[in-house]
């Protein structure tokens, strides 16, 4: 069933009865159904989810990006003190997401902001830098709504610059600009075959996630399970929803340290999926029979190994020591529906090492 | 053009700019009821530096000085190869002369610089003196890759009256026999150099909201009526700004000059007026401080002489704790020892190819202080050690991209038709016949 077809045959029965309904199944520009009620501070099921398009795939420097779209999709923008809904405008035709990763690794960095241009017969239709993005089926991701000018072929140019992030092991290497350009054919009938899919009403606003998508020649936002983190795996702990691993590398001269330095490092991820959760502030301390032996930042790096995850290095560690996560920002990335409401209060989390 | 009725006057004026010429020209004189005085026969009390504006310009009620509002870049390359000869310098400098004998020089009349690239340098045999520093633009952040401006010469029109800047183009171009009433001398700059380029633009309250409508992509029912700037917010307080004096060249033959730093930046006002919120505007061009206790009123005219940055915390503790940091806050790093800013912004808005855009024009005394400048707004040391992206929650980063750069020397008024690498003899004595 596609997206109109469930809209008219209001599928969602939380519509029903809704005054003005009518309209809304009419307009192209609201997409979006009426939120859930009494939504948890936690990730929890969407009113419904989509499938996406995927017009092209280009390889360069080292990168590799997929240019892949759906309909236009409320979503929100993160604040210190809250969070900032982004409604569809009546202009918006797409949610545009291109998906850029390390060839090597498969992984997607998140400080590679892409920037896009869109433009059809050379003539400038849209440009803009999509925003660092949280989506349950398209895990960490850029995108943005695109206004595009109807059916027609379009010419989309996505560019990318240098990392802003630490990178260790072989990714340090990969330093360079890349641009990728797609010719893209655009109708709105195609669009509407996108997969739409109605989560039941007693379902929707209730804690879970819907599972990554299947994307079969894109690589997953995820980071490893506990098991395929490398080095000590000493514990876990949640804070606003989110679980943090906690993991102890024997050696840290990859990252900054010495060889008889420890690297203290943490894996935060959403629960059911396993997305990698990027843009944070994170320190920590570490106590050891009541006195600090350690207290300062945990850098966001991308390491081959441990993927994205933040880190210290530290001179030793000990069983029993104790360990505090402090979440000075959570996730600066921009949310879709089911994640607006995690993440965001997030008190320390402790980890007995 | 042909069918002026029913637009209203200034509405008219902006967009005449954009289009230029002698038909856009006439057009103005009719609607802007202004009688702009001719300047004086003998020029010889102007300032050495061309780049001495802010004396002859208004201010406001809190003494900042109010940037020129019409503005027009001519990009210019030297017709000869190899060294300038001096019937050309004649006739460039007679040029000149020419619009400046046509218009005072003030803020309703006519301010002028001409400036020079490393691209014109290069035909010298000599290189640049060491008190000049003035390399070959370059990119400036590890997310942008503009592309470069190489012209040989750039001449910066601005005014208040459009028909200033319209006329002076047209008289440079030796397209007017007598401009303001004054006859024009038979020396045309376009008969020296040719056109390369040309760039338009305006800044001042509710010119932004008026050009709108000029541009794709501008949200015309967003940009407040009274901005000066399509983002929305007053700049250039007088705390903020470095003084003509900080951005002199201090010694050796170019002393008197400074040096130009002219990027293009298109904006993306769609996520800026449409998906952020006031409040994320005013942390985003200020900081957190300012947008957690409305500090800035409306456009910030209530700001005074500064962007009150002092109340902001230190950009690197606003980014761990907040996951977000403004521009100004940022900027503000590249400070002097007196805790002056480096650079002197004489920027402005822009429709250019139906795009919304700034010409970001800075004078510094060296290029190096803009390379420094924009390190601190790029805020890359931040972005490694918090939540803030490398746009994202980055100031304004998110909204702008570099599409172009270009670096020029601004040289001292008795240097500014061709000046040679090397000047001999005390620039200050140059004289020209005909003051
Ligand atoms: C769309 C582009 C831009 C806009 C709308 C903008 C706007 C502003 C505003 C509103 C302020 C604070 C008020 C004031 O002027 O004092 C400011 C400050 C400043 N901006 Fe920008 N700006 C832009 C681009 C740039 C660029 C490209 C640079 C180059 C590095 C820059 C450098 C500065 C500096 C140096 C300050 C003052 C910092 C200090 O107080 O020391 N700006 N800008």
């Amino acid at each position: 069933m596609n997206r109109r077809d469930v809209l008219r045959v209001a599928g969602s029965g939380s519509l029903v009865g809704l005054a003005g309904c009518a309209g809304l199944f009419e307009t192209q520009s609201a997409q979006a159904p009426p939120l859930p009620e009494n939504r948890p501070d936690a990730v929890y099921y969407p009113t419904h989810y989509e499938g996406m398009k995927m017009p092209g795939m280009k390889e360069q420097g080292g990168y590799r990006c997929a240019l892949t779209y759906s309909y236009a999709h409320r979503f929100w923008l993160m604040k210190p003190n809250g969070i900032t809904k982004v409604e569809i405008q009546s202009e918006d035709s797409i949610h545009l997401m291109p998906v850029v990763w390390e060839t090597h690794t498969g992984i997607i960095p998140p400080d590679i902001n892409p920037q896009l241009t869109i433009t059809q017969s050379g003539d400038s239709i849209d440009q803009f830098a999509p925003w660092p993005m949280l989506s349950q089926p398209m895990g960490f991701h850029f995108g943005d709504n695109a206004q595009l000018k109807g059916d027609g072929t379009y010419t989309v140019e996505v560019s990318i610059g240098g990392p802003s992030t630490r990178r260790t092991g072989s990714l340090a290497e990969n330093q360079g600009n890349a641009s990728f350009t797609f010719e893209f054919e655009f109708s709105e009938s195609t669009l509407n075959e996108i997969s739409y899919t109605d989560i039941p009403d007693d379902r929707e606003g209730t804690k879970g996630a819907v599972d990554l998508m299947d994307m079969e020649m894109l690589p997953s936002s995820q980071v490893p399970t506990p098991d395929a983190l490398p080095g000590d795996v000493r514990g876990s702990g949640t804070s606003g929803d989110a679980k943090f691993v906690v993991t102890i590398l024997e050696d840290a001269s990859r990252f900054g340290g010495d060889e008889n330095q420890r690297y203290l490092a943490v894996s935060p991820r959403t629960p059911y999926n396993r997305t990698l959760l990027p843009m944070m502030s994170l320190s920590g301390t570490l106590h050891r029979d009541g006195t600090s032996v350690f207290d300062g930042i945990l850098q966001a790096t991308i390491d081959p190994e441990l993927r994205y995850h933040y880190g210290a290095t530290v001179a030793d560690v000990r069983t029993g020591d104790e360990l505090t996560i402090t979440v000075d920002s959570p996730p600066q990335t921009a949310r879709h529906e089911g994640y607006e409401t995690a993440f965001v209060d997030m008190p320390d989390v402790q980890v007995t090492l | 053009m042909s069918d002026e009725r029913g637009i209203p006057r200034r509405e008219f004026l902006k967009s005449a700019i954009a289009i230029g010429g002698a038909a856009a020209f006439s057009a103005c004189l009719g609607r802007e009821e202004v009688d702009v005085p001719t300047g004086p026969d003998d020029l010889s009390s102007y300032p050495q530096r061309q780049h001495a504006w802010n004396e002859v310009l208004p201010r406001d009620d809190h003494g900042n000085v109010i940037a020129p509002s019409h503005r027009v870049l001519l990009y210019l390359n030297y017709r000869r190869d190899g060294q300038p000869n001096e019937d050309d310098r004649d006739q460039v400098e007679t040029a000149l002369r020419g619009i400046e004998h046509a218009y005072e020089r003030s803020g309703d009349g006519l301010l002028l610089t001409v400036s020079y690239s490393p691209a014109y340098f290069d035909r010298f045999d000599d290189s640049l003196p060491d008190d000049v520093d003035l390399p070959d633009p370059e990119a400036l952040a590890p997310f942008e890759e503009p592309e470069f401006d190489t012209p040989d010469a750039v001449v910066h029109l601005a005014s208040n009256t459009a028909q200033v800047v319209l006329g002076a183009e047209e008289a440079l171009k030796g397209n007017k026999s007598t401009l303001n009433g004054v006859d024009q001398p038979d020396a045309a700059l376009t008969d020296v150099f040719s056109l390369a380029d040309r760039r338009t633009g305006f800044i001042g309250d509710g010119l932004p909201a008026e050009n709108a409508d000029d541009a794709e992509g501008v949200p015309a029912d967003k940009v407040p009526e009274d901005a000066p700037l399509f983002m929305g917010f007053k700049s250039g307080f007088k705390k903020n700004q470095a003084s003509e004096e900080r951005v002199t060249i201090q010694s050796g033959p170019f002393a008197g000059g400074t040096t130009q730093h002219i990027s293009k930046l298109r904006l993306n006002l769609n996520q800026w007026y449409n998906q952020d919120d006031r409040w994320q505007r005013e942390a985003k061009m200020f900081c957190p401080y300012h947008a957690e206790n409305d500090v800035v009123e409306g456009t910030g005219d209530n700001l005074g002489t500064s962007s009150k940055i002092d109340d902001c915390q230190p950009t690197d503790e606003t980014a761990r704790e907040m996951g977000v940091i403004g521009h100004s806050q940022k900027s503000a790093r590249a400070r002097d020892d007196d805790d002056s800013p480096l650079i002197l912004r004489r920027d402005f808005d822009s429709t250019d190819d139906g795009a919304a855009s700034l010409h970001f024009l800075a004078l510094q005394r060296r290029i190096t202080d803009f390379v420094d400048t924009r390190e601190a707004m790029n805020g890359t040391d931040v972005t490694e050690q918090s939540a803030v992206g490398q746009r994202n929650n980055n100031g304004i980063l998110q909204y702008i991209r570099t599409e172009r750069r270009g670096n020029f020397l601004v040289p001292s008024r008795s240097l500014r038709a061709l000046p040679p690498a090397q000047p001999t003899g005390d620039a200050q004595e140059v004289t020209h016949e005909s003051s």
